[in-house]
């Protein structure tokens, strides 16, 4: 190393051999004691203004979104050492090829330079001059991303070009840069972490993550909650003996050695509601979605599970609520019937009989037979129509002899052929008769008015727990599922029982009313 | 012709039975139900009962079989404020001769079901 004394400077001595040595002790010692990113920089800043006993320093990075250097982070000797440089270095942002930093950036390769020109490429080279500082030396930060920035330093030594102190100062920068850029993505995916830990505390569904054998690896808050155990005793356990009740265990397991051995999915991806159980046995609705998780060792398979009790509670009292008013309404219709029968029509048939016996009385005088023969005729007419009112309002047969002799008053005043198939001669809730009497009135109608039919068939049995009534027709089918509005309204009274009523219809093939109606017999 | 007339309302009772007498039959009792029914029938041993179908105490037409059961039995008539179509496959089963809706009553119309 040459030393080049200048007339009237300070003398400088060789550099100490060992001084490469040093500063790289210092750097990796320096960094050995933070984790800190930012922290980083100041420390080996520190560590090399030091061990070289320069002046001044600074590290330069690379502000992307503007492609230019500013300061980051600066180091003084002392607090008054380089004044000018230290008021000006964090105030410049630098582009690529401009001052020490921004050539080093743009090169990719180590500088040192004495006493700068002062011709517009150096910003700061008036501020060198006035910090006293005649030598600086700049060198690349290096990650895996190539360039990144700068470090550089100045001295108030008149100092000869060190060819191994820069090469040096290069390796510290690689040193230094991929330091920063580890400590960072460590920062990143600890962040991240962080994130998916208080996204997952959070939730509010149960969120439990098992791996190819069952076996819990997550267990969140919310899981905690509903299912009684903390996180700590559930990791590790076989999840279907933690939350799937005895009597489901073995489906439960046989589906996901099923599901590892086919791939063939069945309750993958969408929701199904199963039972669920808590750490005190207690079982409970739960409504559940698996999602399949790729990684490196194997899939695992995460669960949202959300307790459905009280959603499962309104559904069933809503049930029984339109259970109740469908059955209300039919205790007053049977009600209203009830007082025709008995009122209106008990005075009309009295009547009727009263003025036969005048008119067999008064023989054909002309004027007042003729004048009873009218009066017969209307009271007729007026009791039809009574008959029919209370006939629509609730059938009295229907509640005195049950389906099998509603369904023969159907036939008999049905005006197409209607074969009875099958009745079942027991008797069911009074709602459930009414309903299913109704279905079959309401589709033959249909049938006569609509369907072109040389005839029909009606048929009730019992499926199990249900009553399940059917009209068909050979007629010409195609009927629009919002046809005859009668089938709509009583499409509302089978399902406030718990039950539904469809139409199949193809064109040219008939129609098939089908009500299926939970019945218990009465 | 004897007459018994078993039905719940009074004002079709009284309106049947002048009317039928009028028609030459003899209406020997009247009862509101099916229990004083029988017991009427026992006691008056009528030729005819003419039968409600809907009692409050009964259906008419299981009724009709004890009626039928009795000593020297009466021929049964059911009657009814429905019409026929209403009741039809309820009355081959039934031990009654036949059925006459009430607002077709009349002496003539009783004549035809026990001719």
């Amino acid at each position: 190393m040459k030393v080049v004394p200048r007339c009237g400077e300070n003398a400088v001595t060789a550099p100490d051999p060992s001084l490469y040595a040093r500063i790289e002790r210092a750097v990796a010692r320096g960094l050995a004691q933070t984790s800190a990113p930012d922290e980083a920089y100041a420390i080996a800043l520190a560590a090399i203004g030091v061990t070289l006993g320069w002046t001044f320093g600074a590290v330069w990075e690379e502000d992307e979104s503007r492609d230019v250097l500013t300061a980051v982070q600066t180091w003084r000797r002392d607090p008054t050492a380089a004044e000018a440089l230290a008021a000006m270095t964090p105030q410049l942002a630098l582009p690529r090829g401009t001052g020490l930093p921004g050539q080093v950036w743009g090169s990719g390769q180590p500088a040192w330079i004495h006493d700068v020109p002062d011709d517009g490429r150096y910003p700061r080279a008036k501020a060198m001059a006035e910090s006293g500082v005649h030598v600086a030396l700049c060198f690349p930060i290096r990650s895996n991303r190539g360039i990144v920035g700068a470090i550089e330093f100045f001295t108030e030594e008149w100092q000869e070009p060190d060819e191994r102190l820069l090469e040096c100062m290069d390796s510290l920068g690689s040193q230094i840069g991929q330091f920063v850029e580890r400590r960072r993505s460590e920062a990143a995916v600890r962040h991240s972490e962080a994130r998916m830990r208080a996204m997952l505390a959070t939730a509010l569904d149960c969120v439990v993550i098992i791996d190819r054998e069952g076996r819990v690896l997550e267990f969140n808050a919310a899981a905690e909650r509903t299912f009684g155990y903390t996180a700590e005793e559930a990791a590790g356990r076989e999840m279907g003996e933690l939350i799937v009740p005895p009597s489901l265990r073995e489906r439960h397991r046989r589906g996901l050695a099923r599901y590892l051995k086919t791939e063939q999915p069945r309750v993958l991806d969408r929701r199904v509601e199963i039972t669920g159980m808590r750490a005190d046995g207690s079982e409970f609705p739960v409504e559940l979605t698996i999602t399949r998780i790729d990684v490196d060792d194997g899939p695992l398979f995460t669960g949202y599970l959300r307790d459905i009790t009280d959603r499962k509670q309104a559904e069933a009292e809503l049930r029984a609520s339109r259970t109740r008013i469908v059955e209300a309404a039919d205790t007053e219709r049977r009600r209203i019937e009830r007082d025709l029968h008995d009122g209106a029509q008990q005075l009309l048939l009295g009547l009727a009989l009263d003025l036969r016996l005048a008119r067999n009385s008064v023989g054909d005088d002309g004027k007042v037979s003729s004048l009873l023969d009218e009066a017969l005729e209307d009271l007729a007419e007026a009791t039809k129509e009574l008959r029919e009112l209370a006939r629509g309002i609730h059938p009295a047969v229907l509640t005195d002899h049950g389906l099998t002799a509603a369904f023969a008053m159907l036939v008999g005043r049905a005006a197409i052929p209607v074969t009875v198939r099958e009745v079942p001669a027991e008797r069911f809730d009074p709602s459930v008769e009414a309903t299913a009497y109704f279905v079959a009135a309401e589709a033959l109608t249909n049938v006569a008015r609509y369907a072109e039919a040389e005839g029909a068939v009606l048929e009730a049995r019992r499926a199990g727990n249900r009553l399940v009534v059917t009209v068909s027709d050979d007629g010409r089918g195609g009927a629009a599922p919002g046809s005859g509005s009668g089938l709509r309204g009583l499409e509302d009274r089978v399902a406030a029982l718990g039950g539904d009523l469809s139409v199949h219809s193809p064109a040219g093939a008939g129609t098939t009313v089908t009500a299926r109606i939970p019945c218990a017999s009465s | 012709m004897s007459v018994l007339i078993v039905d719940d309302h009074a004002r079709f009772r009284a309106r049947a039975r002048r009317l039928l007498e009028a028609e030459g039959y003899d209406v020997i009792g009247e009862a509101g139900d099916g229990a004083s029914g029988l017991a009427a029938a026992a006691a008056l041993e009528p030729d005819v009962v003419l039968l409600d179908v809907h009692l409050p105490d009964g259906d008419g037409f299981e009724l009709a079989g004890s009626f039928a059961a009795g000593v020297g039995p009466p021929i049964v008539v059911l009657t009814s404020s429905l019409e026929v179509e209403d009741v039809a496959s309820l009355i081959p089963g039934s031990a009654a001769r036949g059925f006459v809706p009430k607002d077709q009553l009349s002496g003539q119309a009783l004549a035809a079901v026990l001719a």
